[in-house]
């Protein structure tokens, strides 16, 4: 994050901003709110050694918010044409009716905070679209060298740059810029019959040295190679509930769907979430802390200021087991007399924002992994997850497992393959009975849905030992 | 709210045609030799009710398009809301020097009028005038109607999870510089209701229940959505584990269609040319059960899947995959046929952001003759699935293995509700295991399914 001030103020000058936010409260909503951005993504794919497709696109556009009560007004307009910002302000404002208008805002506060870390020269203003090609060729050709029976490669090379204001009736005015980049490589290997594949990622909010001395291509694609050959010799997992120790990092995905959407300010507020009523009590296992934060150094899940302009900061939900905080937007914080967490955000200026999360991870604990793995006599070592999903109101959960080991007397046995994770998130973290001391945060992954608007986040946490967890599969 | 939203329509279709042409125009000034516009306008509004009151109503009108070059057999790609004739002159640019950076290659190329053929494009009733006129405090009614009813139908429902009522309007237009011009225009409306029931022991249930249609005499009437997705709540209540089993499944219908939106991918002329999903190499055999038909139709009246030409203006088509059991079809697009010397099979989908990639319309299982209640009436003993959780499928291997929630059977009667546990097997022993193909076909959506027996999985429980 290089400069914290875009081009934005120009093309929504403060006069045009508070002459928006004023035809916002017209109606008598009590707030109101303009979010302007201006992205741009860049993008390249290689498929059977062919780079496929050079593609960039570029979004830009200002919505409105107008707050009457609980209700949200909503409404937005592509790029900065003055008379379709103000059409979008009156629509907006249609959610109160007939109510005293709320004027101007007295004046623009800019909204002070620290940049969590800054970045000199990152992918997006650095590498040239020749470099970015380059890493996908890398990749390619190293995913094939790594194995005869690799047969095919997909990789894809994005990035984008997305510059943000907010301004509100409040008389906050908040400017940040983000940057992401993302390398991914997917490579398919096949031997007699059997087809498997194998997944790879890197990336973040990171600078563009970051795939020659952090993660190179060649990593990348070796990964993904490598679990695409393990596969092609794993087993069914055994059907049943028992043991599952997942690896650090992107395993965080659990604590993300199991807890963390239930810890939400809006169904917080709307007590469809079983935390509601459990501040203060033991809702995870003794020795178990639980944060999101959203200053995560190079994690697609961090920023300066949130997307309603409050500060980013570090939240801690659970201290020892016991609940300590929930995560907070502007709408639900004022409705419930809370402060914001910064955890306000959404996808685009085509959405309005909620509760979400940044960076959520459980912290470190004692152990040290190997500990942990040989402590168990059979169960399930998760080495890597795909995607998990969380039915909020009712707690239940899935993950895909996409490369897993059975455990038998403390060793890693065989791989396993297709096993799918499921459980109630309501006492999945009371089920957790050993933490290790190798924290990992992945930051450079994971997008979150919810309500249809997809969000970077990172997760993380050490390597984690839960009692016993629900494996699917096929085997005996 | 008294107004229908009246801040501008959608842009009209001579509009969009005329910026594809002038986009396209440019693109050639440029240095591409040839060029596509694809190009989208679209009104939406969506309220979402809580609580009895609106939460939330969001409205926009937007625009967008998306610009394909080729030069010297190379593809650039650029997209943007921003229509103005500066702004596509820069656009023009930017894809004619992104081209230069992916590898030329012959297959690709664009349709020409004659591929496309130059059949009248039918009319489907994608548009409903009805829905075009419908007031905004209508369709706010409906939304809270949808909750108030789901709310009175049952003691055990103290809240949702909301309402909602979203409706579209817009058209899509697809010009390219072999002289392709095609234009067409869609309604939908969707709408959905989230009741949460509470089994008294503090453990909540949830239930949904929604579709999306083109036309508004298509939705269920509101009621009924509301009473169905209490029922599914109040269904839930009391479930439980039960222990690691082979049974005979019953897929409900919305996870049959679930399955099937995964298994399409295996029949994509794009998996089949790199050989990475488990149907490579089986075009022509027997894959399922006799009793399978699945079929992909573009062309379905009023259906949300449906438009007359495909995304990059190729004639759409009803494809039958598989056919009585036997893999009869690959779906291609117009690269992808071109690479496996067959012809398109209306298959390119896309929004004008993206580059047109291999997709389906209306995706569907062909109903049987067995009503579901014969099917149930047929299991001793095994488990009816009815909900499941988002991810655990390989497109690779076709295997599956899902989180699931549902009932289990005892002598072809619904017994207990159950939940925590997973359900596995392979796609190809699914498709072959297929004991039985309901007749209760409807579509909430662009995917459907009849109500289908699998003879046996495995259920991990406890």
């Amino acid at each position: 994050m290089p400069e914290a001030r875009s081009e934005l103020s120009d093309l929504v000058p403060r006069e045009l901003a508070a002459e928006l936010l004023e035809l916002g409260r017209a109606q008598g909503a009590g707030f109101a709110e303009i979010y302007a951005e201006r992205a741009v993504v860049s993008a390249f794919a290689l498929e059977e050694r062919r780079i496929r497709s050079s593609e960039y696109s570029r979004g830009q556009g200002v919505g409105v918010r107008a707050i009457h009560g609980q209700q949200t007004g909503y409404a937005y307009a592509d790029g900065f044409d003055a008379g379709d910002l103000r059409e979008a302000a009156r629509v907006a404002a249609r959610i109160a009716r007939d109510g005293a208008p709320g004027g101007p805002p007295r004046g623009f506060a800019v909204v002070e905070a620290p940049a969590p870390f800054s970045l000199a020269a990152p992918v997006t203003l650095t590498l040239d679209p020749a470099r970015k090609v380059e890493l996908l060729r890398r990749a390619d050709e190293a995913a094939r060298g790594h194995d005869g029976r690799i047969h095919e490669v997909s990789a894809g090379f994005a990035d984008s740059s997305k510059s943000t204001l907010v301004a509100n009736s409040d008389g906050l005015w908040a400017e940040d810029r983000h940057f992401l980049a993302r390398l991914t490589v997917t490579a398919f290997a096949t031997e007699g019959e059997v087809r498997q594949h194998g997944y790879a990622v890197g990336g973040g909010s990171i600078e563009a040295s970051y795939f020659e001395d952090q993660r190179t291509p060649e990593q990348i694609a070796l990964e993904a190679a490598g679990v695409a050959i393990t596969l092609l010799r794993a087993e069914e997992p055994r059907a049943g509930t028992y043991p599952v120790v997942v690896a650090p990092g992107w395993g965080g995905v659990l604590v993300h769907e199991c807890f963390g959407h239930g810890m939400e300010g809006d169904v917080i507020r709307k007590q469809s979430s079983i935390r509601a009523s459990q501040m203060g009590r033991l809702v995870a296992a003794k020795g178990v802390t639980i944060v999101d934060s959203g200053l995560v150094p190079f994690s697609r899940g961090s920023f300066r200021v949130d997307d309603e302009g409050t500060p980013a900061q570090r939240t801690v939900l659970v201290e020892d087991g016991v609940l300590v905080g929930y995560l907070w937007d502007l709408l639900n914080a004022r409705l419930t007399g809370n402060r914001p967490t910064g955890n306000g955000r959404r996808a685009s200026y085509r959405d309005y924002p909620l509760c979400r999360m940044s960076n959520t991870f459980i912290e470190a604990g004692p152990h040290p992994p190997a500990d942990l793995i040989a402590s168990v006599r059979r169960g399930l070592y998760c080495k890597n997850l795909g995607g998990g999903s969380v039915s909020p109101a009712d707690g239940n959960f899935s993950f895909q497992v996409t490369e897993a080991w059975r455990i038998e007397d403390g060793r890693l046995a065989a791989p396993v393959r297709n096993a799918t994770l499921t459980g109630n998130g309501d006492d999945a973290m009371l089920k957790i009975d050993g933490v290790g001391n190798d924290l990992l945060i992945e930051g450079s992954t994971g997008s979150c849905g919810k309500d249809g608007q997809w969000k970077p986040v990172g997760v993380g946490q050490p390597t984690v030992r839960f009692t016993g967890i629900t494996v699917g599969g096929t085997g005996t | 709210m008294s107004d229908t939203p009246r801040e501008g329509g959608p842009l009209e279709t001579a509009a969009l045609l005329r910026i594809g042409a002038e986009a396209v125009e440019r693109a050639r000034r440029a240095g591409a030799e040839h060029a596509e516009a694809c190009l989208e306008s679209l009104r939406s509004f969506t309220v979402r009710v809580n609580g009895g009151a609106i939460e939330s109503l969001k409205q926009s009108v937007t625009r967008g398009l998306g610009l394909r070059v080729l030069v010297g057999g190379a593809q650039g790609f650029v997209s943007s809301a921003d229509l103005a004739p500066a702004s596509l002159d820069e656009l023009a640019r930017l894809a004619v020097a992104l081209a230069r950076f992916s590898t030329p290659d012959e297959a690709n190329a664009f349709p020409t009028p004659a591929d496309a053929g130059d059949e009248a494009l039918p009319e489907l009733g994608l548009v409903d005038p009805a829905l075009l006129a419908w007031p905004a405090e209508r369709r706010i009614e409906m939304a809270l109607t949808l909750e108030r009813v789901a709310l009175g139908c049952d003691p055990r429902i103290h809240r949702t999870d909301g309402a909602s009522v979203s409706t579209r309007d817009g058209h899509a237009a697809l010009v390219n510089s072999s002289g392709l011009a095609r234009v067409s225009s869609g309604t939908t409306v969707s709408a959905h209701v989230a009741p949460l029931a509470n089994d008294g022991e503090g453990k909540q249930q949830t239930g949904w229940y929604g579709m999306v249609k083109c036309r508004l005499d298509e939705l269920e009437d509101p009621e009924a959505i509301a009473r169905e997705a209490a029922r599914r709540a109040v269904a839930r209540i009391g479930a439980r584990q039960v222990p690691t089993a082979r049974v005979p499944v019953i897929l409900s219908p919305d996870i049959a269609a679930a399955w099937i939106g995964e298994l399409f991918e295996a029949f994509s002329g794009e998996a089949q040319l790199k050989r990475t999903s488990w149907l490579t190499d089986r075009l022509g055999e027997t894959i399922a059960a006799a009793a399978v038909t699945l079929v992909d139709d573009g062309r379905l009246p009023r259906a949300v899947g449906s438009e007359p030409f495909d995304g990059e203006g190729m004639p759409t088509r009803r494809n039958v995959l598989i056919e009585r059991g036997r893999f009869a079809a690959i779906l291609y697009d117009h690269y992808h046929a071109r690479r496996a010397g067959a012809r398109s099979t209306g298959s390119a989908v896309r929004g004008y952001s993206s580059t047109p990639g291999i997709g389906s319309h209306n995706l569907y299982i062909e109903a049987g003759d067995e009503g579901p209640e014969a099917i149930l009436a047929r299991v001793e003993r095994g488990f009816y699935m009815d909900d499941q959780g988002s991810y655990g499928f390989n497109s690779t291997t076709g295997d599956y293995s899902f989180q699931a929630q549902g009932f289990w059977i005892e002598q072809g009667a619904r017994t207990f509700p159950v939940e925590g546990v997973t359900v596995a097997s392979n796609s190809l022993e699914m498709l072959r295991n297929v004991a039985a193909v309901g007749s209760d076909l409807r579509f909430l959506g662009s995917v459907a399914s009849p109500t289908l027996l699998i003879s046996e999985m495995t259920i991990s429980g406890g």
